[in-house]
């Protein structure tokens, strides 16, 4: 039981890795990403590039969550530069369109050029006793570095005057503007530090089982499903619906099979979206 | 005296229907091009569909494929099981897929759910779907599929044939799309794609409206989602997959433009033809396929259609 419950807060945590990422992404630049589980694979194909190359693995790793951060960085200040032009529904649309454009071409690319590639990263010590359950090394680390992401990023939105400027944007961006904050800046951070964020969750794919580079769409929709769920503009929210899902399925999983555990899954997430379609966390943050 | 009129009032339909019935007299002799042409038609129709529900009613239903499928598998599945005619458990299909979808309508107006929302909502029917295919695998076969073939479809089997049953489709499901245009309900549609609230308060039940459109895109979708199991010889997931259907009729309605008559037409056209363009790149395909589409959005944003009318009628625009 309890372990269950454990390996279901594990992989929720990185559930809620990669969806905090569309999360930020939709509630500071009106796009829903299309490409963040791409992301996600990019990080973890340059980590893996990095290893081959001899590099530290500490460093491999940081430099390929980096590249995915310069990822995003130069999608931002490129390629969705014609969604921003526009407001509301007009650059959602736009947004969309793109993002799914730039999925392909970074799938295309990927699975052209590497076809049988796949990262997997091990760990010294296999697995250790924890409250009498023993726990996976990997899956300890995978969620210790998920929790201190997202220590980081709650310290960074409540305590620093840079973390305020992107709450009130994702509040209200023309009053912001008034404000005399530039979002356009402000963003191209966020879209930055958000690929980051979904490397992390590539490179911690590879930790625990293995990354290929054809897991970009699966990444995608799991993402989307968990910042949906927990409505799409709240960051707590996201970190709940993961932590939620997670849960949920890895005792579908555990108890009956693959596909219906997975069905079980969307049928949380559809039930959920609407019992509390504002999200889960909705009123209370 | 009225039917020239009419005639003119349509002319786009009219000349994309004569177009269309002379394709075969392009592709000749080879099967090949044929199929893609009736397949072609499917899209066509799916789009239209798909207008009813995103462009006109702002519903982002993100199972167009899985309600296509949905409709398949119930017309093999009874047609395999119990034996019955396919011009039986076709219809059966597409009525199972219209109550799904003005399922999904109701429940979605009912609890209040943005445009994502939705899309999310239906996305997840769409997996579930694909695993309830896969999982079912005693009526399914799984992953390989249900051989269609004699099982009373006969005319289906002929190319030229099909070409036109699926054309007799596409007409039918344009006029199901004309008449729900021009009556009432064209006139709520337009109101509440504007602003449902102000819809809402002049007196237009939403609800009623929404659910509608659903069911009768659902139909659509379910009918042509049918008849092309039978054509395409053979159903599975992967024929209906996410990015099988959902993607390319997404692509082609807003490549087209959203709200127009004949913008799904268009974009179903050009996305066969952007089709055709990126097979040759082989494995690049993908790549490709990503390129065009971000710089085919970025150069006709509000679509085509609406970009030629303004061209042609400055004053209109």
């Amino acid at each position: 039981m309890l372990a269950i419950l454990f390996d279901g807060i594990v992989q929720g945590l990185q559930l809620s890795l990669l969806a905090v990422g569309i999360t930020l992404i939709f509630g500071l630049g009106g796009v829903l990403n299309l490409a963040h589980g791409q992301f996600a694979v990019f990080g973890g194909v340059a980590t893996a590039l990095l290893l081959g190359t001899g590099v530290h693995p500490f460093l491999a790793c940081v430099g390929g969550i980096a590249s995915a951060g310069v990822l995003g960085l130069l999608v931002d200040r490129t390629l969705l530069v014609p969604a921003y032009r526009y407001h509301g529904e007009e650059r959602l649309l736009l947004g969309l369109i793109l993002t799914l454009g730039l999925s392909f071409i970074i799938d295309g690319y990927l699975n052209y050029q590497l076809p049988h590639f796949a990262l997997s990263l091990q760990l010294a010590v296999h697995s250790v006793d924890i409250a009498g359950v023993p726990m996976r090394t990997a899956s300890l680390a995978a969620s210790g570095i998920a929790i201190l992401v997202f220590g980081a990023l709650f310290a960074f939105l409540r305590w620093t005057l840079l973390g305020k400027t992107v709450r009130s944007i994702i509040e209200n961006e023309v009053g912001a503007e008034l404000c005399g904050i530039d979002p356009a800046r402000i963003r191209t951070l966020i879209v930055a530090l958000s690929a980051m964020m979904a490397g992390v969750a590539g490179v911690v794919q590879g930790l625990f089982s293995s990354l290929g580079t054809e897991m970009g769409p699966e990444f995608t929709i799991l993402g989307l499903l968990v910042a949906v769920v927990g409505g799409v503009k709240s960051i707590n929210g996201t970190l709940a619906a993961g932590i939620l899902l997670g849960i949920v399925n890895a005792f579908a999983s555990h108890y009956i099979g693959a596909y219906v555990a997975f069905i079980i899954l969307l049928s949380a997430a559809m039930g959920t979206i609407l019992v509390r379609p504002r999200g889960i966390l909705a009123g209370w943050t | 005296m009225r039917l020239p009129g009419t005639l003119l009032r349509y002319g786009d339909l009219v000349l994309a229907g004569i177009a269309l019935s002379l394709v075969p007299l392009l592709t000749g002799d080879s099967p090949y091009y044929l199929r893609i042409a009736t397949l072609m038609l499917v899209y066509m129709a799916w789009t239209v569909a798909f207008n009813l529900l995103f462009g006109h009613t702002k519903q982002l239903f993100l199972c167009t494929g899985a309600l296509a499928g949905t409709a398949a598998y119930v017309a093999v599945v009874l047609a395999r099981e119990l034996g019955l005619s396919p011009w039986i458990t076709i219809p059966a299909g597409a009525a199972a897929a219209s109550a799904l979808g003005a399922l999904f309508s109701y429940v979605s107006v009912r609890r209040g759910l943005g445009v994502i929302f939705i899309g999310i909502v239906t996305l997840a029917f769409s997996l579930i779907f694909h695993n309830l295919v896969l999982g079912l695998r005693q009526f399914t076969n799984g992953e390989t599929g249900l051989v269609t073939r004699g099982l009373g479809l006969p005319l289906l089997e002929q190319p030229l044939a099909a070409y036109y049953v699926f054309l007799a489709l596409l007409a039918l499901s344009v006029l199901a799309y004309c008449v729900l245009m021009g009556l009432r309900t064209g006139m709520a549609f337009r109101a509440l794609s504007d602003d449902e609230l102000t819809a809402e308060l002049a007196g237009i039940d939403v609800t009623r409206y929404k659910v509608l459109a659903a069911a009768v895109a659902s139909a659509i979708l379910g009918l042509l989602g049918a008849f092309y199991g039978f054509y395409n010889g053979i159903v599975s997931p992967s024929v209906f997959s996410f990015v099988g259907v959902d993607i390319p009729v997404l692509i082609a309605l807003l490549l087209g433009g959203m709200r127009t008559r004949s913008g799904p037409l268009v974009g179903a056209a050009a996305f066969t033809l952007i089709e055709e363009v990126v097979r040759p790149f082989g494995q690049l395909n993908v790549l490709v396929y990503g390129i065009l589409l971000i710089v085919l959005f970025v150069a006709f944003r509000q679509g085509v259609v609406p970009m030629l009318a303004r061209r042609l009628r400055p004053s209109a625009a």
